[in-house]
């Protein structure tokens, strides 16, 4: 990794550890690390070695039980509730494994939700979102509601979304799980397209061919990271 | 400001699907505030309508007449009815004639009784009067002045016919109408419950008051009422007694007098109660207005209790509706809303839900109250300062019922409702 590019996200000694009874699950253990600007990593790692859990940490969805995180070099902990609903809104393009979309709302509407919470003017918004749904293909798609469309048209309505608000950091987990491989193949195209343009990209993934078109390559085993590289 | 448009528009959305999805427990809400705030307006409307015909009545009364009677002649206070009634004496003619001979500071002072309404059958030949009578009294001459009724043809009531007992009437104007309606009425003869009158005069339309015609009357002098229909004991019967002072500046001194004089023809002690009662024409419509300042506080207290049921409703809708839409919440939040925006959206939504109840109770209380008001032949008003209060009212309640929900919902955290099943 070239040092003079600009650390976006910085995670020291990390866990996330849950309390079930008597188990104690250790999500993350003692987690450390640095992503920089423009950044494209790929994280694999076994089920339940707590990939999404890094994720949704990274995202700041998830609050860690110990650690420190700075993004921006801003402690994330000092941070108000406006202030991450903010990154969330501005910063990242968040795509969920399970792709979370809004039921009773159509393809267009999902997508415009994270738009909604931006400053943006009626009409701007729709050509955004449009814009957006053109890019995964699903043009024709936009007044269908999720129990309309396939699991990978939602997937790819979930990526839409990621998208519009034109974030600087993508997180993606495993977006292209429920894609045949011609639409996978077209999404990490259009990934690789981001990344030169300067976006950073962290993606989940299970998939070997797509884990080598990462710049970066990062290994979970029961919530520690064992490859970095 | 674009943020506002867009929870609007997004509540409006959510509103509307909403009650598809729960139509029995949102109509059973909407019917609570439809309930509060149509009573609240119909009653508003009801008692606009009356302020209305209020004003006209204290025009057509003259404010230098005051009353001597038995009792309050306007019984419609709560509470406050007087429980003595029963024990007072009868106001009784003799009375009245000494009272008559003492006065010095009363212009004039005459006695009536009256039935209103009354259910006497007023018959022409075989014509027989369909409608019943407003009023049927017994007078003498002065009343008809006092209650400013204009004869436009005949003559008055006379002094002679009050020592003699003679059976004349005086009829209004509905009367001539229905049964003499080609010919003069004077000097026929009308039947009132089969006893044969002579119609002395007759009186100029006058119209209507409070939904009544103030021409359904038949008049006929007092001596005459008592003996033909005041019973075996009419000598004892109770009279109404009208004075009037010079002016209005001499009312008080007309009033004092005559409660000086009224207490010793009855030879009460000094210290004890009247056992009479005496009142100017304006604490008269002073009672009146005291009748509808307790209504008010009636229709207040109901319409506030079934807005509290109603209210209720509108938090337990919006705790459903936040259980329901728990990973909503989180799927928004994860996507940049902030714990302002979730707050904002679930209060709007409970406002939308109270104002749409509002309005249809605003419209149910607007109908339901003007067709009261319709019956009572009152002119249909709308009482806009009411219309606005329900808004408001509505508004607050939504704010106020909304509030736990709301909160509750922006303090959900993303990763944990996302999740949520
Ligand atoms: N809310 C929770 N309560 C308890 N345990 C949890 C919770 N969330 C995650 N875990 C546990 O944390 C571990 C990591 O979960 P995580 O979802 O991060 O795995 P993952 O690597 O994304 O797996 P997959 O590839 O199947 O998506 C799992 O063992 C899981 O059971
Ligand atoms: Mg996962």
């Amino acid at each position: 990794m070239p040092k003079s590019k600009k650390e976006i996200i910085s995670m020291d000694s990390i866990s996330k550890i849950y309390h079930l009874g008597n188990n104690v699950v250790k999500a993350l253990d003692d987690v450390s690390i640095s992503i920089y600007e423009n950044d494209f990593i790929s994280i694999m790692g076994p089920s339940g070695s707590g990939k999404s859990t890094l994720m949704n940490m990274i995202g700041c969805l998830d609050v860690p039980t110990k650690g420190v995180y700075k993004f921006n070099n801003e402690l994330i902990s000092e941070m108000n509730d406006s202030q991450l609903a903010n990154i969330r809104n501005e910063k990242i393009g968040f795509v969920f494994q399970t792709f979370n979309l809004l039921p009773k709302l159509t393809s267009l509407k999902n997508v415009e939700v994270p738009l909604i919470y931006s400053s943006l003017g009626k009409t701007k918004r729709l050509q955004r979102s449009e814009e957006a749904l053109s890019i995964v293909g699903l043009s024709d798609r936009m007044d269908h509601k999720p129990s309309e469309l396939s699991g990978g048209q939602r997937q790819r309505v979930a990526i839409a979304r990621a998208l519009v608000n034109k974030p600087s950091i993508i997180l993606a987990d495993e977006p292209t799980g429920n894609l045949d491989s011609k639409s996978g193949i077209e999404i990490l195209n259009f990934f690789d397209e981001l990344h030169k343009a300067g976006n950073t990209l962290i993606i989940v993934t299970h998939e070997e061919s797509i884990a080598r078109r990462a710049k970066r390559r990062v290994e979970l085993f029961d919530g520690k990271i064992v490859v970095d590289e | 400001m674009n943020r506002i448009i867009n929870y609007l528009r997004d509540a409006i959305g959510g509103v509307l699907f909403y009650f598809g999805q729960t139509k029995l427990r949102t109509s059973l809400t909407l019917l609570g505030i439809t309930v509060g705030v149509s009573s609240i307006i119909a009653i508003m409307t009801v008692l606009a309508t009356f302020e209305k015909s209020y004003s006209g009545l204290v025009s057509e009364m003259k404010t230098n007449v005051f009353y001597i009677t038995k009792d309050n002649p306007i019984q419609i206070s709560f509470g406050s009815g007087d429980r003595n009634a029963r024990n007072k004496p009868n106001i009784t003619w003799s009375e009245y004639e000494q009272l008559k001979r003492s006065l010095t500071l009363t212009k004039h002072i005459s006695a009536t009784v009256a039935e209103e309404p009354s259910d006497r059958t007023i018959s022409v030949g075989k014509n027989e009067l369909k409608n019943r009578l407003t009023s049927f009294w017994g007078g003498d001459g002065d009343i008809l002045s006092l209650n400013k009724y204009e004869i436009i043809g005949g003559r008055n009531i006379s002094q002679q016919d009050i020592d003699n007992r003679t059976r004349v009437a005086m009829i209004g104007y509905d009367i001539k109408e229905e049964l003499f309606p080609h010919s003069d009425p004077v000097g026929q003869t009308i039947k009132i419950d089969n006893l044969p009158f002579e119609i002395i005069g007759l009186l100029a339309p006058k119209g209507e008051l409070l939904g009544q015609s103030m021409d359904a009357m038949i008049g006929i002098p007092i001596s005459t009422f008592l003996q033909s229909f005041g019973g075996r004991h009419w000598r004892r019967a109770d009279i109404m007694l009208l004075l009037e002072s010079e002016s209005m500046d001499t009312i008080d001194a007309a009033t004092d007098e005559a409660v000086g004089v009224f207490r010793a023809i009855r030879k009460i002690p000094p210290g004890e109660e009247n056992n009479f009662y005496i009142a100017t024409n304006e604490q008269l419509m002073g009672t009146f207005e005291e009748f509808t300042g307790y209504l008010t506080i009636f229709i207040g207290l109901v319409a506030g209790i079934s807005l509290l049921v109603a209210g209720i409703g509108i938090a337990n809708i919006m705790l459903v509706s936040l259980t329901e839409r728990i990973k909503e919440i989180g799927v928004r939040k994860a996507l940049g809303a902030r714990k302002i925006d979730i707050f904002l959206q679930f209060l709007i939504e409970a406002m939308l839900i109270s104002i749409i109840g509002g309005i249809i109770g605003i419209i149910l209380g607007l109908s339901f109250g003007n067709v009261i008001a319709f019956f009572l032949g009152q002119d249909p008003v709308i009482p806009f300062n009411w219309v606005f209060y329900s808004i408001q009212i509505c508004a607050s309640m939504g704010i106020i019922f909304g509030l736990y929900p709301a909160i509750k919902a922006s303090n959900l955290n993303p990763i944990d409702s996302m999740r949520y099943e």
